[in-house]
């Protein structure tokens, strides 16, 4: 026992000096400006897009840049502004739905894209001059098609007695694809048929995750046999895993589109810095990193050419209509919450 | 001690496999807790944005949930330290097999922690780390090439 307590008690004392002497030496580091950014966790992570694009950005800035993780796009809204002393540069992640919120808490400047070509897919996402997307991606639903004699073509093929209990949905008040699914739905149908529709679909739905990111688990860990991903989800099984299994159905209602857009704050403290941060970000080099690691398409015309990207076949897509207010969601969301408790 | 070391072989020869397991453990350990150092995971408040963000949808009991909102999330700095301090303590003990015990049943309560943060879909590994621990301590895994072995042969005793 004493030997155990003097162990922690010595690796405790070293690991305080370790610091001590740490941060004693950081006042040298804080003469070069450091630009800050703020991003979600799959932007920022290992294996993530942010530390090629920080390497890259340090070598030729004199600077430093230091990531601010905002997890997923709503806390990332939340950590900026609670952390609004700490001053974001730059911040990177939010979806189409969270702009609203961007543009009514914060100011933002105008990011210049002159001399960019993007992907005509991208073009309506561009109304803002303050937030420019920098990736996207088709939502669809993912099956393994050794499991599937034969395709869903519509909504309403997920309605048979086959897929009771069977698809992996995200719940629309916390994730965005689940958000995607339900206001997809209201654009297809209409608000009444979309209620309709739901009331028959969710017998079929095995759980609606909270994220993503647990929704894609349960199908692949074979308790689903489908999820609402993306397009590109099959390239990850491709290309991590060797696994042709995996694939993306088409539909012929047409499929909805989810864009990241990144902005400036107007309070920015290096604002010339984080211009030339989304300047990378959205060059050839950056939009080919962040698709390989994101695996989401990259919104600059020809980066995808020539990539296993560019193998995906072009799904028929809505059109990227205006998003509906934030209060209009929230109506939408008490409803589904209401048709939910129902059951 | 340093013959005890490597005499341990010829006595408890059979937990050679074990030692490597111990080893790995501890080197991975000591990565973790080197990033975790190097990056800004003690000076900007990290663990509170991770913790805070799981909280909404943990399932795990109210007094838990309690406990990580009141004390864990206001006080992430100390939490933080502690975390990176034991990351560091599991690390050496594994890698010279010193204090392996005690030490594996501290790791095995941090994965433990680890379980009930994680959440349905992505507990296999909290989960793996807990019983790999139990079972260094069980075992006594800094018996063979540890430093253990030293103290256990002298002085016997559960702690070694």
């Amino acid at each position: 026992m004493k030997h155990f307590l003097s162990f922690l008690v010595v690796v405790f004392a070293g690991l305080f000096l370790a610091l001590f002497i740490k941060s004693s030496r950081d006042p040298s580091k804080e003469t070069k400006p450091v630009l800050r950014v703020f991003a979600s966790s799959s932007f920022i992570a290992q294996w993530g897009p942010g530390p090629w694009l920080r390497t890259q950005f340090e070598q030729t800035c004199d600077c430093r840049v230091e990531f601010f993780d905002g997890a997923d796009s709503t806390i990332l809204m939340q950590r900026l502004k609670s952390e609004a002393r700490v001053g974001a540069d730059i911040v990177l992640g939010f979806d189409q739905y969270d702009l609203e919120m961007a543009k009514a808490g914060i100011n933002w400047k105008t990011i210049s894209v002159q001399n960019l070509e993007f992907e005509d897919d991208a073009k309506p996402a561009m109304s803002s001059a303050e937030f420019v997307p920098f990736d996207f991606g088709v939502m669809s639903f993912v099956f393994r098609k050794s499991e599937l004699p034969q395709f869903p073509k519509t909504l309403d093929d997920f309605l048979k007695p086959e897929w009771k209990g069977q698809i992996a949905m995200q719940d629309p008040r916390t994730s965005s694809p689940g958000l995607q699914f339900l206001l997809w739905l209201i654009q297809v149908r209409g608000e009444d048929g979309a209620w309709e529709y739901l009331k028959k679909f969710n017998p079929q739905v095995k759980a609606y995750s909270t994220s993503w990111s647990m929704a894609y688990g349960l199908f692949t860990k074979g308790q689903a046999a489908t999820v609402f991903s993306y397009t590109t989800s099959p390239v990850y099984h491709k290309v991590e895993e060797k696994n042709l299994d995996v694939v993306a159905v088409e539909l012929n209602e047409g499929h909805p589109l989810q864009f990241e857009f990144m902005g400036i704050p107007a309070n920015c403290q290096n604002c010339e810095l984080a211009q030339k941060f989304a300047d990378l970000v959205l060059s050839k080099d950056g939009q080919k990193v962040i698709m390989e690691k994101n695996y989401m398409f990259p919104v600059i015309k020809g980066v995808k050419d020539g990539t296993i990207f560019a193998e995906i076949p072009p799904y028929k897509l809505r059109p990227y209509e205006s998003v509906p207010s934030q209060a209009e969601r929230e109506r939408l969301l008490r409803k589904w919450s209401a048709l939910r408790r129902m059951e | 001690m340093f013959a005890a070391f490597f005499e341990s072989v010829k006595y408890v020869g059979h937990l050679v496999p074990l030692s490597f397991l111990r080893v790995f453990l501890g080197y991975t350990y000591l990565q973790a807790a080197l990033l975790k150092f190097n990056a800004d995971y003690l000076t900007r408040p990290r663990l509170a944005g991770e913790i805070a963000e799981i909280l909404p949808t943990l399932q795990a009991p109210l007094w838990y949930k309690n406990v990580i909102e009141t004390i864990f999330i206001p006080h992430w700095q100390t939490f933080a330290f502690i975390v990176v301090a034991l990351e560091f303590a599991i690390a050496i003990s594994y890698l010279l097999g010193y204090v392996v015990r005690p030490i594996a049943i501290l790791a095995a309560l941090m994965a433990l922690n680890q379980l009930v943060l994680a959440g349905p879909g992505h507990d296999d590994l909290p989960r793996l780390l807990m019983a790999t621990h139990l079972l260094l301590a069980w075992i006594g895994a800094g018996r063979c090439l540890g430093f253990d072995y030293y103290f256990f042969k002298r002085r016997r005793g559960i702690w070694w």
